[in-house]
């Protein structure tokens, strides 16, 4: 309930301190996505549809990098990102890839949403005959989908290999330059193509999908089982064209075939493609790219790599952020304040009023009770100026202010109905009345006389 | 005969301790309810309306950092399942701390982590406001009362 309140208060919270992180990537991602036409190292003939399929890939993650730094499940404007057909949180493959090279000039982008309908309809991403090999690609578990918010069109990357085949069919044509790049792929294009759901950064996306088509035409070379060439076929070709298949699936209104509840992994050269390894290879991705989005709270975890010590980083920073609030309680229970205020009110748990767990409220009964308070205006600036730097989330004008310059609206703003009946009680009443409105626990009075005491 | 004014002084004491305990009962009341949908949230209301007021947190000192040295060849199995055992430790450790850390697995413990400690940061630089406010109005007003 909480929750519903100040959900859309949160994604912005959220996105204002993930944006100005990712922003980089942000940037980085658009000036490569737009500059890697001319990087394309690939012939003239599939490098048309190749460079498209990898300028879908890339902004399908645009928005999944935002949301995904989040590191909220239910964010609801984030939501619309996805469609993931699981109803768990947003499963993402990341692989412990490089940083991104930044691009020196990055050009302004827009995501063009006609761009995935379009790229989707040319007619190089076809397939056809891929997906007959595509056929043994093993399933795993869930499955992805990479939906690009830029593109109202929608983006849908879907792993399963019945829309595969449906889209395919529905193509049909250009097979021959799909058949040349597609050869088994490095496997970094797992991550573009398979469980794939809320990736990453976009770094990830970049180097996978620049990876994946000189592997691919390297591994065309060796030998390879059929699956990682079929694999990598669809590594390169497949999810793109997957991707827009669903698109142009949903934009022709061909019907989409429900996805199914797998993850859809793609074999790494080299690597066993039996389901477990697969299985276990997603739930690595996975995890280290729950580390990263640790990395990113964690202050001063940046430099350091390695799951341990950026494990001990993490207990540490919990264990600190836990001490902390036991410091900061037991300061707040030896401030001297004047003997109407009661924190100690709220904490009982039965009080309905006091569960609401504002510890401030009984501070702002008292703020507007007190007689010797002239003004809130103090308090206001207090409080703007104690909470900015003390949050976490540098708050901007995003950030809803009540009435005392709250910064924090997660947790200021969950009782702001509270607060508005304690305002009118406050001003309008006695404060003995406000308060003897709560069952007293009887430390006002001793602390006033502790006062004396001490 | 006891000194009547050390006696008192350890009442008052006491009287602190006990209202900070509640003090940060509260705090992790609000702590909590700020998050409720997640599970940790859900966990740490559980074990608060559970348990009596007095409950102390619990926070276990992480296991320290295996100092590894250059692994010879024989060793690198041997080294390799120390290290997983290591970070094993490290996740239990991260299990404790978190509430509701032990029925999740890995992945969704580091997402659970994730929001804890966003909700943390929110809710002491919210103590920390309010302390401050306190002592201004403390020391504000202190002379007057």
């Amino acid at each position: 309930m909480d929750r519903d309140l100040f959900s859309h208060i949160d994604t912005d919270l959220n996105s204002i301190s993930y944006l100005s992180l990712n922003y980089d990537h942000f940037d980085s991602a658009l000036s490569s996505i737009v500059s890697s036409p001319s990087a394309a190292p690939t012939p003239p003939g599939p490098n048309d549809s190749l460079v498209l399929r990898e300028l879908i890939g890339r902004l399908g993650t645009i928005c999944n990098n935002k949301s995904a730094s989040v590191g909220a499940v239910d964010h609801s404007a984030n939501t619309s990102c996805y469609s993931t057909p699981l109803s768990s949180p947003p499963k993402s493959s990341l692989h412990p890839l490089p940083n991104m090279n930044p691009n020196p000039n990055p050009m302004p982008f827009a995501p063009d949403p006609g761009f995935a309908d379009r790229a989707a309809r040319m007619p190089c991403f076809g397939g056809g005959p891929h997906m007959a090999m595509s056929g043994q690609l093993s399933r795993v578990s869930s499955s992805q989908s990479l939906m690009d918010a830029g593109m109202t069109g929608g983006v849908q990357l879907e792993g399963e290999l019945p829309v595969r085949e449906n889209g395919s069919g529905g193509r049909g044509a250009n097979n021959g330059r799909k058949r040349k790049a597609g050869v088994k792929g490095k496997g970094k294009e797992a991550s573009l193509a398979s469980s794939g759901t809320v990736n990453s950064k976009i770094s990830e996306e970049d180097q996978s999908a620049k990876r994946c088509r000189p592997d691919c035409k390297a591994g065309e070379k060796k030998g390879g089982t059929e699956e990682k060439n079929g694999n990598c076929s669809e590594n390169n070709n497949g999810d793109r064209e997957n991707k827009n298949d669903s698109d142009s699936n949903n934009a022709n209104a061909k019907p989409v075939e429900p996805p199914k509840d797998y993850i859809h992994v793609r074999a790494r050269r080299g690597q066993a493609t039996d389901s477990h390894s697969l299985a276990e290879r997603v739930r690595r991705e996975k995890i280290s790219e729950r580390m990263k989005l640790l990395q990113d709270l964690v202050p001063g975890c940046n430099k350091v790599t390695g799951k341990a010590v950026m494990l001990d980083e993490i207990i540490n920073y919990v264990q600190s952020l836990q001490r902390q609030v036991e410091f900061l309680s037991m300061k707040l229970a030896t401030v001297n304040t004047p003997s109407d205020v009661n924190m100690d009110n709220l904490l009982q748990k039965d009080m309905p009023q006091a569960c609401s767990g504002s510890m401030q409220q009984p501070l702002y009964r008292s703020a507007f009770s007190y007689p010797n308070q002239p003004q809130v205006a103090p308090l206001n600036s207090l409080l703007a100026t104690n909470s900015i730097p003390n949050l976490g989330m540098q708050p901007s004008s995003n950030l809803p202010f009540d009435g005392f310059g709250n910064a924090n609206p997660q947790i200021g703003g969950f009782w702001e109905d509270d607060l508005q009946s304690v305002v009118q009680m406050g001003f309008g009443q006695n404060q003995e009345a406000a308060l003897s409105s709560q069952s007293f626990q009887g430390s006002g009075p001793s602390s006033s006389d502790m006062k004396i005491e001490l | 005969m006891e000194n009547p004014l050390s006696e008192a002084r350890q009442h008052s004491q006491t009287i602190i301790e006990e209202r900070g305990k509640r003090i940060k009962l509260a705090a992790e009341i609000g702590l909590a309810r700020s998050s409720s949908g997640r599970h940790w949230a859900r966990a740490l209301r559980r074990r608060l309306y559970r348990k009596p007021p007095q409950r102390e947190y619990i926070v276990k000192n992480p296991t320290p950092l295996l100092k590894k040295e250059v692994p010879l060849v024989a060793e690198v199995v041997a080294d390799v399942a120390e290290e997983k055992e290591e970070i094993e430790d490290k996740v239990k450790a991260l299990q404790r701390l978190v509430p509701g850390g032990e029925e999740m697995e890995v992945d969704r413990l580091f997402e659970e982590t994730a929001d804890y400690i966003e909700a943390l940061r929110e809710q002491v630089g919210v103590m920390r406001a309010l302390a401050c406010i306190l002592d201004g109005m403390e020391s504000r007003d202190g002379d007057k009362l």
